[in-house]
């Protein structure tokens, strides 16, 4: 063991050992250890080998600067091992090695440098042109750091792993922070800026990369004497305050636009366990940002400056001092500052023997540190510099040499030893300042890039102004805190003036040394060509003088053509130092040229975090199990999961069969439902509506059709006139969430008054259809069904069951006798089971959207983007007849349009096809969709969906969907062909490419309209009797039920029947309450009432006698009855209250939208930090009346929440959300408390929230 | 990317609670009798103009934005698309800030 005796600032607990594996070796290191620390005392000195050459690489630095400390760990590779705290158990394997780290079998590639000089790949390995394919393959295998299984797991992030316990442990979350001051960095400058900010009351969130604080500090010694002790009182007094918060072991990103900080947080001894998580992203919307970033070391450069044992003098002296890890037996130190000298200093008092000491700067050393030195007896030489290491494995030896123009150059010293401490003195950490864009300058003091211009709102202070006494260091932060919170808005005008006073009698910006690589080696070697400037992709000084030699001469272009910065290192290793490598190559002054531009992430977090939780958010329908229960397989439409197939017969036969002979069901809820009335609703609808809409009218559903502005037809639907000024129309279910957009955006400058509801998620729509469909409907229903009373395309509002009202559309789109009722979303399962039942005798079955395209593309029904696209006008599908051309009033959207283009020749128009039959076997072949895999056989003679209509050697158009048709008996399809080709009669030479094949086939134009053109079985019942009005329903309705879009995964253990509803008042796990409310819980509130209100005036309308707020998101809460105000005409109207919910007033301006939403009530001491993980908006924003609305998106999803106090918050959103949404905020929210509980619970809230009383009470009541 | 957008009912949002509705042109332009048969031409060319030619010039420019995320409301605001920042009616921005987000290279 290579363990120092214990120190006090050591972060290692020696009484916990901690059992890991390293390349299948079983070895041992501490509690407070990280990977590095851990591999280094227990002796490994090789961590993996570089990414070109394949050259040994130890432990240059403990940041995770680059990628030489790369490790994979439990199977997830590119692990930093600089930064990952050690655990229990951990297996670590080396990377970008064959066999063992220390004898790779590709470490031969590190002779063959000669042959890979900068560019080499783009330059050389392309000619001649089989060769770049070639080369291209043997690359890939060689190149890339680490192994990613991804077939391991399904979990995001999750690999193999040699522990199956521990597969999947990058598990990624997300939470976002909201603060008036953001402080990155929590030295002693930045715990100083949060102070002063947290002191003015002001939101303050301070994100520090270590797990502890304090900067350097929390390792260095001076004189015997640990410096930690200067800041802990600056921590403490931190951790008081309230409105600050300190986000330990979490290191910056980037800063976005208008100040949004980025990171990640990473588990371990600044952190607690969040769930299973081992690291989360961040994300801080700050008024104002203090970057407190410190200052890093610049590499110095020279031959063989990566070989193990090379090392910075932070990462000797931290090594040393905060892990108890003795860094090496012999040390030389070839540094350029006086914290390298403090380190020799240090070192040596703990032990390790120091032999020598180069400084690069001949002047300007701390007299106290060279006394130290000499006291030491360590052989101290100023204006000397390391010139290469010796040693291949490993550190054996030392050069060092005196720097041109320091004194005569004497003989170079060889000082033999395992350790060398290398460093050309500190650099700003300019890297989250550079992605807000700040503005650097080499500045002759520092010899560094330093600040020179700030973005707005943006403050620096600290080691990043290279500021190193610590009174300075506090006092520039305390005015970086003080001018932050003046941008807030806060009054700071006299302590400011004072800070500022104070800080110029402090001692300014160190002096620096402008050495980048180590003085002239020996003549062995070529210039630089072992000496690296990047480890990542070993990029050398000889590299960068090649890239300029070839022209590449500015740091930018070198560094994409040498490949220099582009790796973890980034700006860190590189950096600085490649500007002025460029500078020094190109004979010019070290600030000649701009360091390159930083990009985030500029601390690399896992690719799993990134990428988030990823919860798959989706709309489900009311009838989602149901048909689940049946076989459905779904697929994703829009935001909605739909029934695909109900077989393995991907051509649905049955299904097909069924309906056209039988009777089938249809789940078509996603179809877009809307409400629209007013003195000026007619005027939107002949605005969007291509038709002449003053036609509709009651009880009758009129077809028309939505254009946009170049007469692309983008919607279908129906409208039926509902009332004097009022109607109800469908979308598309692609459109349904577009629609009120598009009619507010159309009529956006007229000031209409109209008001538009979405019913989508509100109203179930089920289809009955087939021959069958009225003998089933009539068995649930007492209207008259006949065709006199309700003839096709009739409306009807009918009763269901016992008493669910239906609007009954009487439609065709399949082509049969079919009844669409609209029914409640929480009465679907009800109403689908009663036709279910009644169809039984039928043989009803379901069907999908599959068989539903095959029945309306026969009946030459077009679906809109399937028979239409971007080039094709209402006019050229064959629908021109719906435009009400001589309107030229209304403004129509797209009238214009198809009036220009309706003579144009060479238009796409749409016709239907007849396949002609190659095979001659009258069609009875395996037919081809979409969804049908090509066999052997079919595939020379069936086009499919997408096959080129061809003409000569031109396309001419393409086959939109087309079918085998088992009721034709031949193959139809409908297809976009040019103009001249659409000819009744005429044959088109189809093409498609199929893999590597390609078929041909011949297809007959003709009416795209292939079964029932007539209309016959869409007009006339085909047999039976209707029954007539009045006769009561046959089949004995059970009592309806309503259902609530959220299950919870908990057992009920007391449940009360309210008005159809099933409401749970509590779960089994609510069986010991007394603490719930001091985490949190998520009640579901679906089963209460609501209302959208929507009034020109809505101030005037008072609905149900209340006062509607002044000002939109203003919330009043009176008589069980909360009033939310939206926006300027629109207020929602909750129950909250626990007696009887009232009745809707009359009137147009009310909808019930307790069907619309979801409603969920967070509670519970834990709420905000429920939330913060969920959702980016600002809900608990301080000095905001509560309560108050704000609509916004959670999860993704659009909500309007209520923040009723901090540990109340209501939120509703779509229905069809509802079931992905829950299971989303249950486990985004478990690692703080979040479980289900039951109504009760909100219950016993309301009153004790409506009076301003704490939930605390409740909690103790229970 | 990102930057927020007042919305005059909400507030400062993200921009991705927002749909563009394109820089601000004006009405549709009257779909007349009397223009059509003048000039056939003329009017499918002022059509034309109105419904697809945009300058597309990096300059602060009065724009429709829907908060679809949020209360729902069409509004117009000014924005330079060159600094992704408010900007006052007329073009002048709200703050002298310059481009933020290290961009470029």
């Amino acid at each position: 063991m290579s363990r120092l005796p214990p120190s006090s600032t050591e972060r290692i607990d020696r009484s916990r050992p901690l059992g890991f594996r390293w390349c299948g070796r079983a070895l041992e290191g501490f509690e407070g250890d990280t990977v590095a620390s851990a591999l280094w005392g227990a002796g490994v000195r090789t961590l993996g080998r570089s990414f070109e050459y394949h050259r040994p690489r130890g432990l240059y630095d403990l940041e995770g600067e680059g990628s030489s400390q790369l490790v994979s760990i439990d199977g997830v590779p590119n692990q930093s091992a600089g930064t990952t705290p050690l655990r229990e158990g951990m297996a670590v394997g080396a990377q970008n090695v064959r066999g063992d780290p220390r004898f790779d079998a590709l470490g031969f590639l590190d002779r063959l440098d000669r042959f890979m000089p900068a560019g080499f790949y783009y330059r050389l390995l392309h000619r001649p042109a089989w060769a770049a394919r070639f080369f291209q393959e043997r690359m890939r295998g060689l190149a890339g750091l680490g192994v990613l299984r991804p077939d391991a797991a399904d979990r995001p992030g999750a690999v193999e792993s040699a522990e199956p316990d521990r597969a999947g442990a990058v598990e990624a979350a997300e939470r976002y922070l909201h603060a008036d001051v953001a402080v990155v960095g929590g030295g002693p400058a930045g715990m100083s800026a949060a102070l002063e900010a947290g002191r003015l009351g002001l939101r303050v969130c301070l994100f520090e990369r270590r797990p502890w604080l304090g900067g350097h500090l929390d390792w260095r010694v001076r004189d015997g004497r640990p410096l930690a002790g200067e800041v802990s009182a600056l921590a403490d007094r931190l951790g008081r305050m309230e409105s600050v918060r300190v986000f330990r072991h979490a290191p910056a990103t980037g800063i976005w636009g208008e100040n949004l900080l980025t990171g990640f947080q990473l588990a371990g001894p600044g952190a607690p366990l969040d769930g299973e998580r081992r690291e989360w992203h961040w994300e801080c919307r700050a008024r104002a940002i203090v970057a407190a970033t410190g200052s890093i070391e610049r590499p110095l450069v020279f031959e063989h400056n990566d070989r193990p044992g090379v090392m910075q003098a932070d990462t000797a002296i931290r090594l040393a001092r905060t892990y108890g890890v003795r860094p090496g037996a012999a040390a030389a130190f070839s540094v350029a500052d006086d914290l390298g000298i403090e380190a020799a200093v240090d070192l040596a008092a703990l032990g390790v023997e120091v032999r020598v000491v180069a400084d690069a700067r001949r002047e300007g050393h701390d007299p106290e540190l060279v006394d130290a030195l000499s006291a030491a007896g360590i052989d101290f030489r100023p204006g000397w510099a390391a010139t290469r290491v010796r040693g291949r494995g490993r550190v054996r030896g030392v050069e060092l040499a005196v720097r041109a123009g320091s004194g005569a150059a004497g003989d170079p010293l060889r000082v033999a030893g395992d350790l060398l401490v290398a460093s050309a003195g500190r650099q700003p950490d300019i890297g989250v300042l550079s992605c807000a864009g700040a503005r650097f300058r080499h500045g002759e003091r520092t010899r560094t890039f330093e600040l020179e211009r700030l973005p707005p709102d943006v403050f620096a202070a600290g080691g990043v102004l290279r500021l190193t006494d610590l009174e300075a260091l506090t006092c520039s932060g305390r005015i970086a805190g003080l001018q932050a919170a003046a941008a807030c808005g806060a009054s700071v005008g006299s302590p400011l003036t004072r800070e500022r006073a104070r800080l110029t009698d402090l001692p300014g910006p160190a002096r620096g040394s402008s050495i980048v690589r180590g003085p002239a080696a020996g003549r062995r070697l070529a210039p630089g060509r072992k000496a690296f400037l990047d480890f990542d992709e070993d990029g050398t000084w000889k590299n960068a003088a090649q890239s300029a030699a070839y022209g590449f001469d500015v740091p930018e272009l070198a560094k994409r053509f040498g490949n220099f910065g582009l790796g973890p290192g980034q700006y860190r290793v590189p950096g600085q130092n490649l500007a002025m490598a460029m500078a020094e190559i190109a004979g010019r002054p070290a600030g000649s040229f701009p360091a390159t531009t930083v990009r985030p992430p500029v601390i690399p977090p896992s690719l799993a975090t990134l990428a988030g939780p990823n919860h798959d958010i989706h709309k489900r329908t009311p009838l989602h199990e149901d048909q689940a229960s049946r076989g459905a397989v779904f697929r994703r439409a829009g935001p909605w999961l739909r029934a695909r197939y109900f077989s393995a017969d991907r051509q649905c036969l049955e299904e097909i069969r069924n309906v056209r002979r039988n009777v089938g069901l249809l789940d078509s809820s996603p179809l877009g439902k809307f409400r629209i009335w007013g003195p000026d609703a007619l005027r939107a609808l002949q605005r969007v509506y291509i038709s002449d809409m003053t036609r509709t009218r009651s009880g009758h559903c009129t077809y028309s059709a939505m254009c946009n502005d170049t007469g692309n037809i983008i919607d279908d639907g129906i409208v039926v006139r509902t009332g004097k000024d009022e109607f109800y129309f469908t979308t598309s279910s692609n459109r349904a969430g577009v629609t009120v957009e598009w009619l507010r955006f159309h009529t956006r400058y007229d000031g209409w008054d109209y008001n538009l509801v979405n019913l989508t998620d509100a109203l179930a729509s089920i289809n009955v259809a087939g021959p069958n469909a009225r003998r089933v409907l009539g068995k649930i229903t007492g209207a008259d069904l006949s065709d006199e009373a309700f003839p096709y395309l009739g409306c009807r509002e009918i009763e269901v069951g016992s008493g669910v009202a239906a609007r009954c559309l009487r439609l065709g789109f399949v082509g049969e006798l079919s009844y669409e009722l609209h029914v409640r979303a929480s009465y679907a399962r009800y109403v689908w089971h009663l036709l279910w039942e009644a169809g039984s005798e039928y043989g009803i079955r379901p069907f999908g959207l599959e068989a539903q395209n095959c029945l309306r593309a026969e009946k030459g029904h077009v679906i809109i983007g399937t028979e239409s696209e971007q080039r094709v006008t209402l006019i050229d599908i064959g629908m021109g007849w719906l435009w009400d051309r001589e309107d030229t009033a209304s403004g129509k959207v797209g009238a214009a349009a198809l009036r220009h283009c309706e003579g144009q020749s060479g238009r796409l128009k749409l016709v239907g096809l007849r396949v002609d039959d190659p095979a001659g076997d009258g069609g009875t072949g395996t037919a081809r969709g979409v969804a049908h895999r090509p066999t052997a056989r079919d595939v020379a003679h069936r086009p499919g969906d997408g096959a080129l209509v061809v003409d000569g050697d031109r396309i001419a158009g393409f086959v939109c969907t087309t079918r085998h048709s088992e009721s034709l008996g031949w193959q139809y399809g409908l297809a976009l062909v040019e103009d001249r080709l659409a000819e009744r009669g005429r044959s088109l030479d189809l093409y498609e490419s199929l893999g590597r094949r390609t078929a041909r086939s011949t297809a007959t134009v003709v009416p795209p309209h292939f079964y029932d053109p007539r209309g016959q079985r869409l007009r006339t019942a085909p047999e039976g009797r209707p029954r007539r009005s009045g006769e009561p329903p046959s089949q004995a309705a059970p009592a309806a039920h309503r259902r609530s879009p959220v299950r919870f995964d908990a057992v009920p253990s007391r449940t009360r029947h309210r008005a159809g509803w099933k409401v749970v008042l509590d779960y089994e796990s609510d069986r010991a309450p007394a603490d719930a409310l001091r985490r949190a819980r998520l009640v579901d509130l679906s089963h209460r009432a609501r209302w959208d209100v929507q009034h020109r005036d809505i101030r005037t309308l008072r609905p149900f006698g209340l006062d509607v707020p002044g000002r939109p998101g203003e919330v009043a809460v009176r008589d069980g009855l909360m009033i939310n105000r939206m926006n300027g005409t629109q207020t929602s109207v909750w129950h909250v209250g626990s007696g009887a919910a009232p009745t809707m007033p009359d009137g147009p301006h009310y909808t019930d939208t307790t069907d619309s939403q979801a409603w969920l009530a967070l509670l519970g001491d834990s709420v905000p930090e429920v939330l913060e993980r969920v959702t980016d908006l600002d809900l608990f924003e301080p000095g905001r009346a509560r309560p108050f609305l704000i609509q916004g998106p959670i999860l993704r999803v659009p909500c309007q929440v209520v923040t009723w106090r901090r540990d109340a918050v209501l939120l509703a959103f779509s229905r069809g959300y509802a079931p992905t949404f829950v299971e989303a905020l249950l486990e985004a929210g478990r690692p703080a408390g979040l479980r289900a509980a039951g109504e009760r619970i909100f219950a016993d809230s309301v009153e004790a929230l409506d009076t301003g009383a704490g939930l605390g009470s409740i909690a103790d009541a229970t | 990317m990102t930057f927020r957008l007042t919305c005059p009912v909400c507030g400062k949002r993200d921009v991705y609670e927002f749909t563009y509705g394109g820089p601000e042109r004006g009405p549709r332009p009257a779909e007349g009798d009397a223009a059509e048969r003048a000039d056939p031409g003329a009017a499918a060319e002022a059509h034309f103009r109105w419904a697809q030619f945009r300058m597309n010039r990096p300059d602060p420019r009065e724009e429709w934005w829907y908060h679809g995320a949020g209360c729902g409301v069409w509004f117009s605001t000014w924005r330079d698309p060159a600094t992704n920042r408010e900007a006052r009616p007329g073009g002048a921005e709200t703050s002298g800030n310059e481009a933020s987000g290290g961009d470029s290279s």
